[in-house]
């Protein structure tokens, strides 16, 4: 049996295991509020971009802000968004094999964001174009580096995490022009056209069109990132709600263990005494 | 904020200007004017300015007010005009 300091010593560091752990999910909890709020913020600024861009570009492809003269590789671009390290559980294992099953290097290319996928990329023998790391912060994402890819290419497909509730999480993957097609579902449907006729436009109509269409495309790309972020916190929320529930769970059974450790002591001792008082009584 | 914008249209001494990026609005209120820079230069935006459209350079934006003036530096972005609405969509 385990001395009363021993489990006395378990119990703390137990404790503190509970502490972390609740601060930790507390934390995530706090992250995904605030993903959540930017997310809105952003389809909001999309939305009325968006208003603006549809009434310029009447009856006309969205052309990933590309000029008549850029050149184009004729392949598809894959960008798979995985997590920068640990705490992301399977969820970035089932990701990457479901995009390998997928990916054909003579119709593909392939480019990396997290340092987690890139592992699993290298172990599997899977070559990527680029790598980029996870951006640490949630506001300010800088994609600006992916956008000039993307644009290079005739069409982009992008595979991430998602969220779905606080206990599920989900991969997905989407072509990104409908990925800006869905996002403009919700914008105001207005029958005005603007054009030279009835605006000045400064530089052109096609300059500002192609400006809109990068910007628009910068908010899709940093929304895919920060919906894969935000199911990276939720992952990272449920392991810590069960690590806290299992560290709870562990204090109680040592908080039992050091009361029956207590009796058992105080029991022996007092066998002792009696022991004690018998052997004087047989000795008078 | 909506009957702000519907007085400011019709004392024409005003317009309404917004200045925003995907994930914070700098500004949202009346105001006198909008100074900003495009590739042809500096230039104003007053109340019952033609509908207007221009990429923005990276500058610091001047919006005069009745009670101060604000400036707020910008990386560039695009500005849109109509109908004594000033709508400022920064870079991401």
């Amino acid at each position: 049996m385990k001395s009363l300091i021993e489990v006395a010593e378990e119990q703390q560091a137990m404790q503190s295991v509970l502490g972390l752990t609740s601060v930790f999910e507390g934390l995530a909890s706090m992250r995904i509020a605030q993903v959540k709020d930017q997310v809105l913020s952003s389809q909001h600024f999309f939305n009325e971009l968006w208003n603006i861009y549809s009434k310029i570009r009447v009856n006309k492809e969205f052309s990933y802000g590309r000029n008549d003269q850029d050149k184009v590789i004729e392949k598809n671009l894959f960008i798979v968004i995985t997590a920068e390290g640990g705490f992301s559980g399977d969820i970035d294992q089932k990701l990457i094999n479901w995009m390998v099953d997928q990916y054909d290097s003579k119709a593909q290319d392939l480019v990396i964001v997290g340092h987690h996928g890139a592992l699993q990329l290298t172990q599997l023998g899977v070559p990527f174009k680029r790598y980029f790391k996870l951006p640490v912060h949630d506001s300010n994402i800088n994609v600006g580096p992916l956008i000039n890819l993307v644009k290079q290419y005739r069409s982009t497909t992008v595979f991430y995490q998602t969220y779905v509730t606080l206990m599920v999480q989900d991969i997905k993957k989407i072509e990104l022009h409908r990925a800006i097609e869905q996002a403009s579902k919700d914008a105001d449907k207005d029958s005005e056209i603007i054009s030279e006729e009835n605006y000045i436009f400064e530089p052109s109509a096609q300059g500002v069109a192609s400006h809109m269409e990068s910007t628009m495309l910068q908010i899709t790309l940093t929304q895919t990132i920060l919906d894969s972020k935000l199911a990276q916190y939720a992952s990272r929320f449920r392991s810590m709600r069960s690590a806290s529930e299992k560290a709870d769970d562990t204090n109680k059974l040592l908080k039992m263990e050091y009361n029956r450790t207590k009796r058992f002591i105080a029991d022996e001792r007092l066998k002792e005494v009696v022991n004690g008082l018998r052997k004087a009584e047989q000795a008078l | 904020m909506a009957g702000e914008k519907k007085e400011s249209t019709e004392d024409n001494q005003s317009l309404h200007v917004k200045v925003a990026s995907p994930f914070r609005v700098y500004f949202d209120e009346p105001a006198l004017s909008i100074s900003g820079v495009n590739k042809t230069g500096p230039f104003d935006v007053l109340p019952g300015h033609h509908n207007f459209i221009t990429l923005l350079d990276a500058c610091v934006l001047n919006i005069r007010t009745p009670n101060e003036e604000r400036k707020i530096r910008i990386n560039g972005g695009v500005m849109h005009v109509k109908a004594d609405m000033a709508n400022v969509f920064l870079d991401v």
